[in-house]
């Protein structure tokens, strides 16, 4: 154990990790507080640099970036009611009304401090959860393995705030693209339509940029440009920090767990936990008639959230190659790229690599303070560039990494046709999210089913006989019919309604 | 791009379809049950099921309308774009720009390519010519730093080869 840590403290201690993650910590904080550059589109354009990276520090600047742009997505949400990423969509309007009150220090203040607060107890959960995880995960056969990713896939469309039909279908949509290619369970062509670009398969990589990228540059094409920030001064930023922490330690612990929980499951990331501490934290204050009008409280508990949720999005995608949610699927790519295939022997033989991503985590939250703090300051003249100076740079990225990952012309191809599908499935209410994670669990899917299919001589029966199969069969069949039996009482209900008032 | 979910329902049921039967010609292993067409013809039959419960509306009462953001009494709001008939047609110019990448970067170099692509993207966003143009001229040359010449990106010369 000792010997494993001080091997991680060696891993981490290059001076390519620490540049790595100082680099990849300013780029995620400048481009989470961009209105309409998300914390999932930050981590895809970094993944052709991460290509070049040693295998440590191409995990540090994911881990940095990801966890930097959650925070710095409540700049513009406090400054100007723009959230800068979906994750801090959901206290902007109250952060804005604290700088309205003239508590802009406070707001801010409180974004660094219960985020980084989050991203540490993240991190705990994950110190904690994987390894016993790990153990029981080793006695998995394909059955399991099934029945888990149908689970992941279920809950990514469960979660989603769209119609459940939608969301499945895009889950669909995101499996047949896996599809594509000879890598198949009969090494045969499949829907190559003879090109020889296909064969290789659709690369989950390029299909991310595109839908997370492209698309958001396709979007800003069509929206008016935000408006730019005042410049303000600002007063001490941590001021009231500790004591906010003492007379709201109960709702940031609900937070932190909320947000564990909510990054653990599949498909569900920091915007989702975002919400629902938000909302949570209303339910359940003693002052709920102050919400809306700039009161602190559900601040601490959705920030404390959200980041939380960064790194606990990581136990499945480590243990099982199932993301917890975009950016992890985005991860989950670059362990494979380099070498560290996710799954639970990767906690017995890359001991030290895991520890070394527990300590990456740990210094990217503290790290957060001092360089978040900074962000805020400059701010003011970060958001004066405008999108018309961004997106061009943006496209470029596009382009070049795209091309980057495979060296050839096809990848760019595929960023130019999966940016026209992210942005036809977005605009008509397809969530892109449940898409992604069947393009990045297709091959997984498709493996343990076929497998398991071939085991089993063609039955179904052997799928429920071992009895975690048969609980995890249970619980996926239950998402599956779970909107199907809401939707039935919200038909019931009504008519109910209706029979009650004629009978009185 | 907002169309109906009977078009993209419609859409599914025969993309589900066409890929079930894709899957179906597949040639099976030899000697086993199942091989690389179970899994194309069990995702093709789902999708083609849920295209047909979007044609039928089922689902449509989970979706939220997409909350807008009223201004603050503060801020003027920005003037509404012309919206001609052609205006929708903008979203199409980044994957436009990228194809265009592909065919002519071999053949007009990177540099130039990128600065074309900046340039329109630029003008496009509304920039004036004082920005765009400064930006069309340096930024390849940037991005051409870090991928082509620190991760040795092999990005084509072209017409104008980089200094270094």
């Amino acid at each position: 154990m000792l010997k494993t840590l001080i091997e991680a403290f060696a891993l981490i201690s290059t001076w390519e990790v620490i540049i790595a993650m100082f680099a990849a910590s300013v780029y995620g904080l400048v481009i989470g507080s961009l209105p309409g550059l998300s914390a999932t589109m930050a981590t895809a354009l970094l993944v052709p640099v991460t290509f070049y990276l040693s295998p440590i520090a191409a995990i540090a600047t994911i881990v940095a970036a990801s966890s930097m742009a959650i925070f710095s997505g409540d700049i513009p949400g406090a400054l100007l009611r723009i959230p800068g990423t979906p994750a801090s969509a959901a206290y902007a309007d109250e952060a804005y009304a604290m700088t309205r009150k003239g508590q802009a220090e406070l707001a801010l203040g409180a974004g660094v401090w219960f985020s980084a607060v989050g991203g540490i107890a993240g991190v705990l959960s994950l110190m904690i959860l994987a390894p016993p995880l790990a153990e029981i995960a080793l006695s998995f056969s394909t059955f399991e393995y099934f029945w888990l990713a149908l689970l992941g896939l279920m809950c990514a469309t469960l979660v989603a705030r769209s119609s459940p039909v939608k969301a499945i279908a895009g889950m669909f949509l995101g499996l047949l693209v896996s599809c594509v290619g000879i890598e198949n369970p009969g090494g045969v062509p499949r829907f190559t339509f003879g090109l020889t670009d296909l064969f290789g398969g659709i690369e989950p990589i390029p299909a991310l940029v595109g839908v997370f990228a492209v698309a958001q540059v396709m979007r800003a094409m069509l929206t008016p440009e935000p408006p730019p920030l005042p410049r303000r001064k600002f007063g001490s930023i941590m001021a009231g920090q500790w004591k906010l922490t003492k007379k709201y330690h109960w709702q940031m612990t609900r937070g932190n767990i909320v947000g564990i929980i909510i990054g653990v499951l599949p498909g569900a990331g920091a915007d989702m936990a975002a919400w629902v501490s938000y909302a949570m934290s209303k339910r359940f204050s003693k002052e709920p008639e102050k919400f809306g009008t700039g009161h602190v409280e559900g601040l601490v508990e959705a920030g404390a959230s959200n980041n939380a949720s960064i790194a606990s999005g990581w136990v499945p995608s480590l243990l099982f190659g199932i993301p917890g949610d975009t950016i992890a699927a985005i991860a989950i790519g670059v362990l494979y790229m380099k070498g560290l295939n996710p799954g639970p022997t990767l906690f017995t033989e890359k001991a030290s690599s895991m520890y070394a991503i527990y300590l990456m985590f740990i210094i990217a939250n503290i790290l957060m303070i001092p360089l978040g703090i900074a962000m805020i300051r400059v701010a003011a003249y970060i958001l004066l560039a405008p999108r018309s100076a961004i997106m061009p740079i943006i496209m470029l990225c596009c382009a070049v990494g795209s091309f980057a990952i495979g060296n050839n012309m096809f990848g760019v191809v595929t960023v130019a046709a999966f940016g026209i599908i992210g942005y036809v499935m977005e605009a008509n209410g397809y969530p892109v999210a449940a898409m992604v994670l069947g393009i990045v669990m297709g091959t997984m899917v498709e493996q343990a089913f076929v497998t398991s299919l071939i085991k089993s001589d063609g039955s179904i029966l052997p799928f429920f006989e071992r009895p975690v199969a048969a609980i995890l069969a249970a619980m996926a069949i239950g998402a599956l019919l779970w909107p199907v039996m809401l939707w039935a009482w919200r038909k019931v209900k009504p008519v109910r309604t209706g029979v009650a008032a004629t009978s009185r | 791009m907002r169309l109906p979910d009977s078009v993209t329902g419609s859409f599914l049921v025969v993309l589900g379809t066409a890929a079930a039967y894709g899957g179906w010609l597949l040639p099976p292993v030899p000697g086993q049950p199942v091989g690389p067409n179970v899994f194309p013809l069990v995702i093709g039959i789902g999708l083609a099921l849920c295209g047909l419960a979007i044609v039928f509306g089922i689902g449509h009462t989970f979706e939220e309308a997409e909350e807008l953001i009223p201004l603050e009494d503060g801020q003027t709001a920005a003037a509404p774009p012309p919206q001609g008939k052609l205006y929708a047609l903008r979203a199409l110019l980044p994957p436009a720009l990228l194809l265009f990448y592909v065919v002519s970067a071999d053949r007009l170099g990177f540099i130039i390519t990128a600065a074309i692509m900046v340039y329109v993207t630029s003008t496009a966003l509304g920039a004036k010519w004082k920005l765009a143009l400064p930006l069309a001229a340096l930024s390849p040359f940037a991005i051409h730093l870090i991928f082509g010449k620190l991760l040795r990106v092999p990005l084509p010369a072209g017409l104008l080869p980089t200094p270094w």
